[in-house]
């Protein structure tokens, strides 16, 4: 008996101490990393190496037009014209050294750079630029429907050659934001020869080959792509730019879902750059090499009224600009967003040409639940039925607040407002679905009054967000469905869209904006911070909301 | 019944359960009220021609049945539709991810198998002494510890504190892989001759393999320990040591075979297990494999990539069954395959 009970105690201290060396590994994770003395050693000096969510669909710039791949398709290829650092406003020279448009506003002549190679050594002329664009005309991209780009403006009669180093484009109808599209990646220049070569152009039809192999003039080429993994470029040793002074000499794009692998990847110096959601830059600050960059991007967050509503109320135009007034956007801003988001006062995000002509850039409604209730009251929508103790609007019918699941931010958002609605009676009731599922009670159904969505550029210019928010879908707009029109404001977006004046455009969006403002379809949260982490030696770093990267300007040093 | 009528009757009897598994699949993924088309075509920013085309593509202007039966026309052609959230067929993503899963679950499986046999060999001969209580310890704390914690931690501790291992993927950063003739980066390694790739990939595993091993080692461990303790108070056994043999003998001729049948079962389904995906492991360390895969498709409603996992977990599961079958026949030469 005696030695079975000494064998239990030596059973009992071996668990006890195993049991004590778990916790001490687990918490062992919430020591603080001891700061190291002087800047840590750079690791890989000449690799630029990014964790990041989500991964390309395409490397081919007629298809492209998610930005993961847009990213890659940036650095792999050129276009014509480009932007510089960090600067929206300049349009800069590119695979064109200059260009002039004609008095008919439809005519752009093009000069392209001389001496331009393709990666494998084929030479770059006229040919190729229209090829490049008839071949997205052509092409049609059927799995992106990305040709709806060049198409609004241009068809196969568009591109002429002039000579070896001049193409004329003629539009079939003036556009105001020709020369941002031009920036975009869709109309990336391709070596005519060898996409001839891998398939061609077939009408209506992806390119297999170019999907996952590319041929550019651009300062990258691809060396590998492991899907779900990593994408890998090297240095395109003919890029015309040259490779004197600092440059990364290989870029690693890595594709990691889990934030704490990012993490983890960025604190430890197997990253240089990382994205790192809102609610966990917690764990990157104050580390040692990390820095926390953000600069507003052109990403915008609006939640949106379906006027076509059952609930008859949500067409009521004072309805919606009360609604305007409950939403909290400070809360927003702080507790949703973590302070990373900017306010927001139209349609065109801070940064893009116009942004002035809204109110001058401040924000039309504040959150203010006394103006709210006096603009109800004043519509008729009084507090009137009594439930449960309280006194409701609307009949006590509720207003229905959709947001996507596993959107943390929405989720906060749509709960905030829940609960300032509550306070000036008006119930409402917040559910949550998938994304696929999201999509389709917003285009196939009115089962809905409000939901959140985002919007993110496809080329630096109002017309590709005016447009779409708030001109009616019988002028093809209306993108969010939300069932709102007026017939002056689609005249007023016509009249920018279709001129290059600037003073035409500036007059035309402040004119609709007055309008759209004052009837609002959406509410227009905020413009989201592009925050990412990076590591301090990490140089050449800008950001800009047209090309989110451009790794030839990255080196690694200590400043 | 001959063994290879055995195995040539459940081959055949995989083509009934694939067609279940496919109808029934098939049938709660797409009455899930969702607009997979506009999600796939880019969401708000969807063209309607790309939208119209994806419906078309997928049918899904149709109704289910007829749907169903385009699905298994194109089956029947081994074409198993294209992944939209990943833009390529599905056979090319499964030919990629399958490989790394497999071999991952190999790994796990190396790790798990001796260890969890030897440990409850050694926990059952050894009861209730401290070896017995040191295993019973690993195996409690091996099935307890949730996996996706396990995985994190040994992620903090061995990656990034101490950075003895990669902290995720097959191989080093920027590293190409190896020459493909498998898909599994440490056989080609070695076919291609190319040791770089063969450490960076052995080094890789490492972590992962022995997340996912764990757990399998404890219940291994666990049955083979019962099962062990069982066959030991057989009296068979007491005949063998009243016989005069030697207790390696009786351990390992005599009850180690008989204590091994129920072994097999959770190895082999263990096994099928884990080939259809670890999602949390691969999640976390990052491995391009099935569980991923699986994952994105499932909350994407990637139909396509849906169905073409189902299928291969379904064959991946009959085929584990059939090898735990056939290894009882094996080891238990009592047992008759197919019961003739």
């Amino acid at each position: 008996m005696g030695s079975f009970k000494k064998k239990d105690m030596k059973a009992g201290v071996l668990a006890i101490l195993i049991c004590a060396i778990f916790i001490c590994i687990a918490f062992s994770g919430c020591t603080q990393q001891q700061q190291q003395p002087g800047n840590p050693e750079i690791k890989n000096p000449t690799t630029y190496v990014r964790y990041d969510i989500g991964e390309p669909k395409t490397l081919d710039p007629a298809e492209a037009y998610d930005s993961a791949s847009c990213d890659e398709v940036f650095n792999i290829y050129d276009q014509l014209v480009t932007y510089h650092g960090n600067d929206t406003k300049t349009i800069y020279p590119s695979l064109a050294t200059n260009w002039t448009v004609g008095s008919d506003q439809e005519t752009w002549t093009f000069h392209l750079r001389q001496g331009v190679k393709f990666s494998n050594g084929d030479s770059f002329n006229a040919s190729d630029v229209k090829y490049s664009f008839d071949r997205v005309l052509t092409m049609n991209s059927p799995d992106s429907g990305v040709a709806w780009i060049l198409s609004q403006c241009m068809n196969l009669n568009s591109t002429t050659i002039l000579d070896p180093y001049t193409v004329q484009i003629k539009l079939k109808n003036t556009y105001g934001g020709f020369l941002a599209l031009m920036a975009f990646s869709v109309a990336s220049i391709v070596d005519k020869k060898i996409v001839e070569t891998n398939g061609g152009v077939v009408a209506n039809t992806d390119n297999e080959w170019m999907k996952e192999h590319s041929v550019g003039t651009g300062p990258y080429k691809l060396d590998h792509w492991t899907h779900n993994s990593e994408i890998v470029l090297k240095k395109n040793d003919l890029y015309w730019g040259g490779w004197s002074g600092n440059h990364v000499d290989t870029v690693v794009v890595k594709t990691a879902d889990e934030a704490s692998t990012r993490i983890l990847a960025l604190n430890s110096g197997d990253a240089d750059f990382a994205y790192i959601p809102y609610e966990n830059l917690v764990d990157i600050k104050n580390k040692t090499g990390v820095l926390i960059f953000n600069a507003p991007s052109y990403n915008v967050v609006l939640g949106l009224f379906n006027t076509e509503s059952e609930n008859t109320f949500m067409a009521n135009k004072d309805v919606r600009k009360a609604l305007s007034y409950v939403f909290n956007y400070q809360s927003a801003i702080d507790d949703a967003f973590n302070g990373y988001l900017f306010p927001l006062p139209g349609a065109i995000p801070k940064g893009m040409p116009y942004y002035e002509t809204q109110n001058n850039g401040m924000s039309v409604y504040n959150h203010n639940l006394v103006k709210a209730a006096e603009l109800l009251n004043a519509s008729g929508y009084t507090q009137t039925t009594k439930f449960k103790g309280n006194f409701y609007r609307f009949n006590n019918t509720a207003i229905r607040i959709w947001y996507n699941s596993g959107n943390a931010e929405r989720q906060k958002m749509a709960l905030s407002f829940q609960q300032d609605l509550a306070s000036i009676g008006i119930n409402s009731v917040v559910s949550t679905e998938s994304w696929p599922q999201y999509l389709n009670r917003l285009y196939n159904t009115v089962d809905w009054d409000y939901m959140f969505l985002g919007w993110m550029p496809d080329y630096n210019d109002p017309d590709d967000y005016v447009a779409p928010f708030v001109g009616s879908a019988a002028n093809g707009g209306d993108t969010f469905h939300t069932g709102w029109a007026n017939a002056t404001v689609d005249q007023m977006i016509n009249r920018a869209k279709f001129n290059v004046s600037t003073q035409i455009r500036s007059d035309s969006y402040a004119t609709a904006f007055n309008i759209y403002i004052n009837d609002p379809s959406l509410i227009y949260i905020g413009q989201e911070s592009y925050t990412r982490g990076i590591r301090t030696w990490l140089q050449g770093y800008s950001y800009n909301p047209c090309i989110e990267y451009y790794y030839y300007n990255y080196y690694k040093a200590y400043k | 019944m001959k063994t290879w009528e055995y195995i040539v009757r459940r081959l055949l009897l995989l083509i009934p359960v694939l067609i279940g598994v496919t109808i029934i699949t098939f049938t709660v993924s797409h009455v899930i009220p969702a607009d997979p088309a506009r999600a796939f075509a880019g969401g708000p920013k969807a063209q309607p021609e790309t939208i119209a085309r994806i419906r078309a593509e997928l049918h899904l202007d149709k109704p289910l049945w007829e749907q169903y039966f385009y699905y298994l026309n194109d089956l029947i052609h081994l074409n198993l539709g294209k992944s939209f959230l990943e833009n390529r067929p599905v056979t090319t993503a499964l030919a990629q991810y399958f490989p790394a899963t497999f071999e991952l679950t190999i790994f796990a499986m190396i790790i798990a198998v001796p260890f969890g046999i030897i440990g409850g060999i050694i926990s059952a001969i050894r009861q209730n002494k401290l070896s017995d209580h040191i295993t019973r310890i690993i195996a409690i704390v091996g099935y307890s510890l949730p996996i996706f914690w396990l995985a994190l931690m040994l992620q903090y501790v061995f990656a990034y504190q101490f950075p003895i291992f990669p902290l995720e993927g097959r191989l080093s950063a920027g590293m190409t892989s190896p020459t493909t003739f498998t898909g599994f980066y440490v056989l080609d390694s070695i076919l291609s001759g190319n040791v770089a790739t063969l450490l960076s990939s052995l080094h890789h595993l490492l972590l992962p393999a022995f997340t996912l091993g764990f757990a399998t080692l404890a219940i291994i461990l666990r049955m083979m320990r019962s099962s062990m303790l069982e066959v030991m108070g057989s009296d068979y056994i007491r005949t063998a040591r009243a016989k005069g043999l030697s207790e390696r003998t009786v351990i390992y001729k005599h009850a180690l075979r008989n204590a091994m049948i129920p072994t097999i079962t959770v190895t082999g389904l263990a096994f099928g297990g884990l080939l259809s995906g670890a999602v949390l492991t691969e999640t976390i360390f990052n491995w391009p494999g099935m569980g991923r895969f699986a994952a994105h498709a499932v909350l994407g409603l990637d139909f396509n990539a849906v169905m073409g996992f189902t299928l291969v977990v379904a064959i991946i599961y009959v085929l584990a069954n059939l090898i735990v079958d056939i290894l009882y026949a094996v080891v238990d030469p009592r047992v008759k395959l197919g019961g003739g």
